[in-house]
């Protein structure tokens, strides 16, 4: 077991030395701050449904309501896409550089790389969805200061909720946790097509492609009798969390499809790299 | 005893072409082995398939009597490699790069990293990034990491490709050195002719997958019997010496059989009524070894 976390070490420090692994976080944080300052000057869009359901929109317009908005923009827009970046790289860079041949000239075998490079990547979509969640909420915090409700509305789920601030702040924050999960999906993803031999933002793209295929799909309609069948359905478990009463069948459901996904994904791509020969 | 072992070895690329063909030798221990062949002979393709990167379709390779096919870790515990191109992290200094790798190994002693970066003369530059490094510097940190940890047997694929003649020769010093101080034993892939004549106790050399040769290299051979004939009638002589059952090249250098002493070639030579001007002891160079056997193929 130590030799295990002494060979994930060597693979996080890699990561987290490079200087590009940093441009998601960068990235996310300039798209936070401008949707802070469009909510700033425009008002949130939820203010209107807060009204109707005849509740305070002063009280619920509190730093977790902005923070929880500005959370689901930026992991719309941008999460996807630096998860698949780094994960798409994790394997097709490494061969195609050929620092795969340099390490695995190591008595490691092949599943204990890809197992390491892996959950690396699992890590990386926790960590940088942490990330943005703190950071969305010290901006909130900015913004409204400390106090007030939480106004929750995920229509993927079909969930509105009123919180006040301390269950607010559990949920918030615990749903996050549970969010950087279900991004782990998009990276299973990016990491399967990248044990192939193709350049590294070939499966980019193509994790780019398939979730954004699957997330037209789900919202388009055509596929209302099949949505069990699209990943981006079982993603967005996580918004259950946030609900006045969790719905625990349905997340337990959701993550339990997701976890079984990644672990498919894993095994096809280790499959597909144990067959390969790697020679330049 | 040998340390490692290549069996019949085979691989045929998925576009079809042969890589290897039935390809079998030893590297005894303390040897300096030298893969000798053109481009595209299959001397990487061993390389790849004793590091377990490539997969044989027939054949196998055993390091310290350990099967890379069945027991990779096992064997691959054994070895230190330089395979292909020296590349590292850049955006990682040196000493990071060593970290990194050695932790694939489940490794790390700062006090014997430190010696084996002093042996390497980059004891300076373990702190820079090794974007900033030249080649042969990287080549040096290759070499660091393939020492680490106290490998039985290196391997060294194309270890001096694109360094400068200081490079080389500081290169091929120090795997002298690691011979000669800890006993190590090298399997060396080069198609450098004078590399592998200068570092070599043996050589194997390849031509399209198939071995062709596998001796000692020509410089280094004490029992062979080579005379440099110099005649005014070489197609005479060649007639006395096809007779006599020896062979002699268009240059006059003779090889005796082994049935045969020198001094009964000459007198056939003699009593076959060629003159003899000069019968001299011949140094058989691998240039020679290798392009005669290039062109009997």
């Amino acid at each position: 077991m130590t030799l295990f976390f002494q060979q994930w070490y060597g693979e996080l420090m890699k990561l987290f030395a490079r200087r590009r692994t940093y441009i998601g976080f960068g990235a996310f944080l300039a798209l936070q701050i401008l949707v802070f300052l469009l909510v700033k000057k425009f008002g949130l869009p939820t203010r209107r449904v807060i009204a109707a359901a005849g509740e305070s929109a002063d009280y619920y317009l509190s730093a977790l309501t902005v923070a929880s908005f500005v959370v689901g923009v930026s992991v719309f827009l941008l999460g996807a896409l630096f998860l698949s970046l780094v994960a798409g790289d994790i394997v097709a860079k490494e061969a195609e550089d050929g620092h795969l041949r340099l390490l695995l000239a190591r008595p490691v075998s092949r599943f204990r790389l890809l197992l390491l490079k892996y959950l690396t990547c699992c890590c990386y979509a926790v960590f940088l969805i942490q990330f943005l969640v703190v950071s969305a909420f010290i901006l909130g915090l900015a913004l409204h200061g400390w106090g007030g409700g939480y106004f929750v509305l995920v229509p993927e789920v079909s969930v509105v909720a009123f919180h006040d601030w301390s269950t607010g702040l559990e949920r918030y924050f615990f749903s996050a946790v549970f969010l950087g999960f279900s991004m782990t999906a998009i990276g299973s993803i990016a990491f399967f097509l990248s044990c192939f031999r193709i350049k590294p933002a070939a499966a980019t793209i193509g994790a780019l492609t398939y979730v954004l295929v699957d997330f037209i799909l789900r919202t388009s309609g055509f596929m209302e009798d099949y949505q069990h069948l699209l990943i981006t359905k079982h993603m967005a478990v996580w918004g259950r969390l946030l609900a006045e009463t969790i719905d625990w069948p349905l997340v337990v459901r959701g993550y339990t499809v997701i976890f079984a996904v990644n672990i498919s994904l894993f095994t096809l791509g280790y499959a597909v790299f144990e067959s390969r020969d790697l020679k330049s | 005893m040998a340390l490692l072992e290549v069996r019949h070895l085979s691989k045929r690329w998925p576009t079809g072409r042969l890589a290897l063909d039935d390809v079998s030798f030893e590297v005894r221990q303390g040897e300096i082995l030298g893969l000798l062949g053109h481009n595209g002979a299959g001397k990487s393709t061993i390389m790849g398939v004793t590091l377990g990167m490539v997969r044989p379709d027939v054949g196998e390779v055993r390091i310290g009597g350990r099967s890379v096919q069945t027991d990779r870790g096992g064997a691959l515990r054994q070895i230190g490699a330089i395979y292909e191109a020296a590349v590292f992290y850049d955006y990682l200094s040196g000493w990071q790069n060593l970290r990194a790798i050695c932790a694939l190994s489940g490794w790390w002693d700062e006090a014997e990293v430190k010696r084996v970066v002093q042996m390497v003369n980059l004891t300076r530059a373990i702190q820079q990034k090794t974007s900033t490094y030249s080649h042969g510097m990287r080549q040096r940190l290759a070499l660091a990491q393939a020492l680490l940890p106290q490998p039985k047997i290196l391997l060294l694929d194309e270890p001096t490709d694109g360094l400068d003649p200081e490079g080389i020769r500081e290169f091929r010093e120090l795997i002298l050195h690691l011979r000669q101080h800890d006993g190590m034993t090298i399997l060396l892939n080069s198609h450098l002719l004078a590399e592998v004549e200068q570092m070599c106790d043996r050589c194997v050399i390849l031509k399209d997958g198939r071995k062709v040769f596998e001796g000692p290299v020509p410089s280094q051979e004490k029992t062979r019997r080579v005379f440099q004939l110099e005649t005014g009638d070489m197609g005479l002589a060649r007639e006395v010496m096809n007779r006599a059952g020896a062979t002699m090249d268009k240059h006059g250098v003779v090889e005796v059989p082994l049935n045969m002493e020198p001094h009964e070639l000459v007198a056939a030579l003699v009593n076959g009524g060629v003159q003899v001007n000069a019968w001299l002891p011949h140094r058989r160079t691998l240039e020679e070894l290798y392009m005669g056997l290039s062109s009997k193929s």
